[in-house]
This record gives structure tokens, C-alpha cells and sequence, in this order.
């Protein structure tokens, strides 16, 4: 029989999506994960992952179509050979590592004159960059808790995508009072009916907008905040008379508003205008508001793709779609998606993403055509492509990292287990191939 | 006191009680059934009985065991309950920021999430059995899962 073992509990934090929760339990002896309480099921996966069907345990290399297990030795050199062979690699993925990864990332990008994109170029990067010429004021979580009165949830299906989000920002009860769901206003703009919807109270307002409307919607709000001359009759967008008028009082009167804006606004064709205007009108309602505030959130999905915009920001000022020569960051309008279409690159390094199953068939089948190297935990649509598997440790279980949460808060993962097959970190990896393509 | 209406009125204590009026308090509170006033069952007093059948019939919900079905298939572990029930927020402090409670939970606590699904822990703490007056009628569990995933039931 063996000895009982002794079970720890331990607030952890879970990477499952970029909510980044920081109060997770898990109960285990230091060598496996026991229980996890607290965590949703998202997040009960993600720590499933450790022993998953679909975990990636071994480096592996294509040969003659079919993918043999190596030695790692091998596989990185194999990875080196076709970066070597290439003029023209891209680098894509990076938004479920670590920021130290994504460091490493650009440097190795750096290093073999690539160019390097993350996942937030089609989604929360737009946001950015357009706030670059505007400014942006975001909020982070804690003032959610403990401050806001308003929150819009525009475009954004957070009871399925991070699913304990409106359970920390709706229905905390926060320090200054007592009192939680009650003071808190939800409004839901979203074209479909979605699970969120089923948090509505009666004070609430749900606006069934017209798909691709939204930019309707906010010049005629941003058009009633400067000159008053009301709404027309039958409504905008799909939204009635009604519907608007109250929705113009709450969101002038609110002592502190959040707008999170969702993959439904981040990821649509058109969201750069649509950001472009709905930052114009948070500005306008700030610099009306005498009392109020008025914020924002990307509720972006992986867990790190803020680290990535963060991480770039920093170094060259750029959140996205950095192209290299010689060393220096050049001046380019590509991203990964132009690059792709135009089948602008002779390799690519995919870095903790499944590019095969995510993007349109006709961007996939580009990237299927030319050797991919793949650096990732679990296998996915892009695993059963590439020409060369290099498998990494779970950042924030099996190695520490720092990860960048949803409303851009810096938050250091810790490790809690020791990785199987001493398989090691996504910044390791990326490091042993910058230091075999430049030996000292 | 409705009840008390239908009752023979006569205060003849076969029932056992001193007066109607307490045998109809007892009786609202389940704790006498309507055959035992045997006046009652006097075919004279038949439309009443009946009437009193029915009244009970519906008030009966009140002195029917509670309970909370929690929908493990439906439900994602988004951890509202566990936020929004006031008996954890009495209990466990965390919630208060929505965080997850201490584990070994709190011998209150209703509901915690593990292994990614909500599970119900104490119910004889909730508001539905424990309070009084307008607390008693709580149902926020039930009103604000976005799964609907919490039924809350008498049997
Ligand atoms: S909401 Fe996200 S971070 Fe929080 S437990 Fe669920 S998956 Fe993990
Ligand atoms: S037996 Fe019936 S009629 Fe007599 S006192 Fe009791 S309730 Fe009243
Ligand atoms: S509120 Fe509903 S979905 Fe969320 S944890 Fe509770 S039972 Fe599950
Ligand atoms: S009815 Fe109220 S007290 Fe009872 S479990 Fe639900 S939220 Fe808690």
C-alpha cells in the first residue's frame, strides 16, 4: 500500500484564458495536480493539460510525409536547417506564452531577418493601434470591482469565452460598499441572444443591434453628445427610439462606465472604423462628464496576447507585425495576413497557435506549403502539418513566466509541477535556436 | 387567515387543539392534516372540505422539502452562484471580491465549484429554509446562472 499522501492547497493562478484568475485552488502533493476548485471548467482543462490525450511529449520531425520521434538535438537542428535555408520566415502565434518567450521570439526574429506577427494583430491590436493617434483609457479589474456602476458588454460573449469574467466584475461586491449586482448596470449591445444575456436584471438593457450596425450606433450617440436634437423616430440599427434615450442617460450619468469590447467588435472586417469611433466617443463622453469616467476593455481570448502588444510597445514602439533586417526593425505596412495572402515568406515558425484551424482555408493552405516549424504543447490542426514539432513545458504549471492579464496588468505565473519527459519552456526553445544559429 | 374561514368554526376540540383558529395555524404549518377535525368530514361540511383540500394544496409548497438541482451538464463552473448566494457572502470573504472561498469550505458555504462544475454543499444554510420574511424568498442563485443551470424546487 502506498503512504498517504499528503495534499497541499495553494492559491494558484490559471492561464486558461486572459481573465488570468488569480485565486484558483489546487490541492496535490507537489508531484501531480490532485483537484482543482474554483477554476471553471475552461480552466480545469487547461490544468487537465499536463496529462491530456492530445499533449505534445516528444520532438518530432517529418520524414518522407510521416512525423518520427527524435531527439530534441535533432529536431532543433532540423529547425535550424530551414531557417537557414530561408530569406524570408515569418514568425507567427505568441499570445499563450510567456512575455519572456515573446522576447525571445522577436530576437530570434531579429536574428534571421524574419518577420514576426502576433494573434492580437486580428483582434485587440487594432484597438491599439488605433489608440495610438487617440489615446485610450483602460480600466483594470480591481476598479471594475470595486468602482464601476456601468458596464457594456459591446460585442463581447463573456459567459462563453471567459467565463468567470461577469462573475468578478458583475457580481463582486467590492470594498467601498456592500452592495453588488445591485449598483451595477449591465448593458449587452450584440446581435445575437447570447448566454450572457441570461445575467440580466430588470434594471438592465439588452439591445438586439443589427449585425455590422454597431458604427451606426455610435455616431449617433456621439452625434446626441455634442448637439442634442433627437433620436430619429423609428430607431437606429435596429434599436428603437426608447432603447436609445436610455441608453444615452446611463451612459452620460455613470460615475464610472467600462466598455468591454468583444471578439464580435475586434474581430469583425470593419473594426478599425468601429474602434476608431467608439474611442472618439468615450473621449468626447470624458471630457463631458464632469464626475464620470468612462473606460475600456479588450477581452481578448489567449492568455498572454496583451504580453505580446506590451513586450513590442516597449522595444519599438510598434505593437504588431514587426518585419527585420540586418538586425533593425524596418518599416512595413504587412501583416500577417497580407504576408500570407501574398505568399510573401519561404518558412514559418508558429509559436503556442493552431494558424490551420483558425485562419481561411486560403491563408492555411499557404502556410501548408512551406516548411513549418511548430513549438507548441498540444496537438492541434497546424500539428498535423508542420515538418518540425518542438514541444514546450505549460507555462504557468510546469514553468514560471510573466503574462500580460486582459486589461494589461502584468502578472507573474508560477510553476506548481515538473514538466513530463523534461520537456522544457517555450523561451528555453526559443533560446537554444538563437544560440545554434549565431555560435559564439 | 384564510383557512380559518372553511373550518367549522365551532370550537369543539375533537381536534384536539383548544380553538379553530389554532388548529388552522397548525395546519398551515403542516403540522395537522385537514381529517383530523372529524367535524369536518360531516357530509355538511363537504364543500368545505374540499375548498380546504385545494387551499392546501397550494400553500402545501411552503411545508414541502426544499430543493436545489444543480444541472452539472449545463453548467460551466462560471462561479455566480458561488458569488451571488448571500449566505457564502456572509461566510466566505473572498466572494466578496468574487474570488473562490477558502477550501475546506466554510461549514455555510452553499455552493463551491470544483473540478470546473458547481456543486451544491449545505443546503439547510439557505435562505429558503434559514431566513425570515422578504430574505426567505431568495432565488438569486436560480435568477442570475447564465446557464440556467440551478433549479430550485419544493418535492
Ligand atoms: S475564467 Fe479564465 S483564467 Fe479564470 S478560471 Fe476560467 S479559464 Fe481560468
Ligand atoms: S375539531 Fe374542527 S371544529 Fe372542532 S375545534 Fe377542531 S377545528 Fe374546530
Ligand atoms: S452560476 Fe450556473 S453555470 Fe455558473 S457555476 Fe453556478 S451553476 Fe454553474
Ligand atoms: S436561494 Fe439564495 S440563499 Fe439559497 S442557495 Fe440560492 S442564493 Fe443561496
Amino acid at each position: 500500500m502506498k503512504g498517504v499522501k499528503k495534499l497541499v492547497n495553494k492559491r494558484v493562478k490559471c492561464t486558461g484564458c486572459s481573465l488570468l484568475c488569480d485565486d484558483i485552488i489546487v490541492r496535490g502533493d507537489g508531484l501531480y495536480i490532485d483537484e482543482v476548485i474554483g477554476a471553471c471548467l475552461k480552466g480545469k482543462e487547461k490544468f487537465e493539460q499536463i496529462t491530456g490525450k492530445n499533449r505534445i511529449l516528444s520532438p518530432l520531425v517529418r520524414d518522407k510525409g510521416e512525423l518520427k520521434k527524435v531527439s530534441l538535438d535533432t529536431a532543433l537542428e532540423r529547425s535550424i536547417e530551414i531557417m537557414k535555408e530561408s530569406s524570408k520566415p515569418l514568425l507567427y502565434g505568441f499570445s499563450t506564452v510567456s512575455c519572456q518567450a515573446q522576447l525571445k521570439g522577436i530576437e530570434l526574429a531579429k536574428s534571421i531577418n524574419g518577420f514576426i506577427d502576433s494573434n492580437s494583430v486580428i483582434c485587440q491590436g487594432k484597438v491599439l493601434n488605433t489608440a495610438k493617434e487617440m489615446g485610450l483609457t483602460l480600466a483594470t479589474i480591481s476598479e471594475v470591482i470595486n468602482k464601476t456602476d456601468l458596464l457594456i458588454l459591446w460585442g463581447a460573449n463573456a459567459a462563453e469565452s471567459i467565463p468567470r469574467l461577469l462573475n468578478k466584475i458583475l457580481f463582486s461586491r467590492g470594498k467601498f460598499r456592500m452592495t453588488g449586482r445591485e449598483i451595477k448596470t449591465l448593458i449587452i449591445i450584440d446581435p445575437v441572444k447570447t448566454a450572457s444575456f441570461g445575467v440580466m436584471g430588470v434594471r438592465d438593457l439588452s439591445l438586439n443591434i443589427d449585425p455590422g450596425k454597431d458604427i451606426e450606433l455610435i455616431r449617433v450617440l456621439k452625434e446626441e453628445c455634442c448637439t442634442p436634437s433627437g433620436f430619429p423616430a423609428d430607431g437606429v440599427a435596429g434599436i428603437d427610439q426608447d432603447d436609445l434615450k436610455r441608453l444615452l442617460i446611463q451612459i452620460t450619468n455613470a460615475e464610472n462606465a467600462v466598455i468591454f469590447i468583444g471578439q464580435g467588435i475586434l474581430s469583425s472586417q470593419t473594426s478599425v472604423n468601429v474602434v476608431h469611433e467608439l474611442l472618439d466617443l468615450v473621449h468626447m463622453i470624458n471630457i463631458k462628464q464632469q464626475k464620470g469616467r468612462m473606460s475600456i476593455m479588450m477581452l481578448g481570448g489567449h492568455y498572454n496576447m496583451a504580453g505580446f502588444d506590451q513586450v513590442a510597445l516597449s522595444l519599438f514602439g510598434k505593437n504588431h507585425s514587426l518585419q527585420f533586417f540586418d538586425n533593425n526593425l524596418v518599416e512595413t505596412s504587412e501583416t500577417i495576413i497580407s504576408k500570407l495572402s501574398k505568399e510573401d515568406f519561404d518558412c514559418s515558425i508558429i509559436v503556442g497557435t493552431d494558424p490551420i484551424s483558425h485562419l481561411p482555408w486560403k491563408l492555411s493552405k499557404a502556410l501548408m506549403s512551406k516548411p513549418l516549424i511548430l513549438i507548441d504543447n498540444k496537438k492541434s490542426a497546424t500539428f498535423n502539418v508542420a515538418d518540425v514539432i518542438l514541444p514546450s513545458s505549460l507555462t504557468g504549471i510546469e514553468c514560471e513566466g510573466l503574462a500580460y492579464r486582459l486589461d494589461h496588468v502584468p502578472i507573474e505565473l508560477q510553476k506548481i509541477v515538473n514538466p513530463p519527459n523534461n520537456i522544457i519552456s517555450d523561451e528555453e526553445l526559443l533560446s537554444k535556436l538563437i544560440s545554434r544559429l549565431n555560435p559564439i | 387567515m384564510e383557512l380559518y374561514k372553511f373550518l367549522p368554526k365551532t370550537n369543539c376540540k375533537k381536534c384536539g387543539k383548544p380553538t379553530c383558529m389554532a388548529f388552522a395555524l397548525d395546519l398551515l404549518q403542516g403540522k395537522v392534516k385537514i381529517d383530523d377535525c372529524p367535524p369536518l368530514l360531516e357530509p355538511k361540511y363537504k364543500k368545505n372540505y374540499n375548498t380546504l383540500k385545494e387551499l392546501i394544496g397550494s400553500e402545501e409548497g411552503k411545508e414541502k422539502e426544499l430543493r436545489i438541482d444543480v444541472e452539472t451538464d449545463l453548467c460551466d463552473g462560471c462561479g455566480i452562484c458561488v458569488t451571488v448566494c448571500p449566505v457564502n457572502a456572509r461566510y466566505c470573504p473572498p466572494t466578496l471580491s468574487g474570488k473562490a472561498p477558502d477550501y475546506p469550505p466554510e461549514k455555510h458555504q452553499l455552493f463551491q465549484v470544483k473540478a470546473g462544475k458547481c456543486e451544491l454543499l449545505a443546503i439547510k444554510y439557505c435562505r429558503r429554509i434559514e431566513a425570515q420574511g422578504r430574505e426567505r424568498e431568495c432565488r438569486v442563485c436560480e435568477t442570475y446562472c447564465p446557464r440556467d443551470a440551478i433549479k430550485i424546487d419544493y418535492v
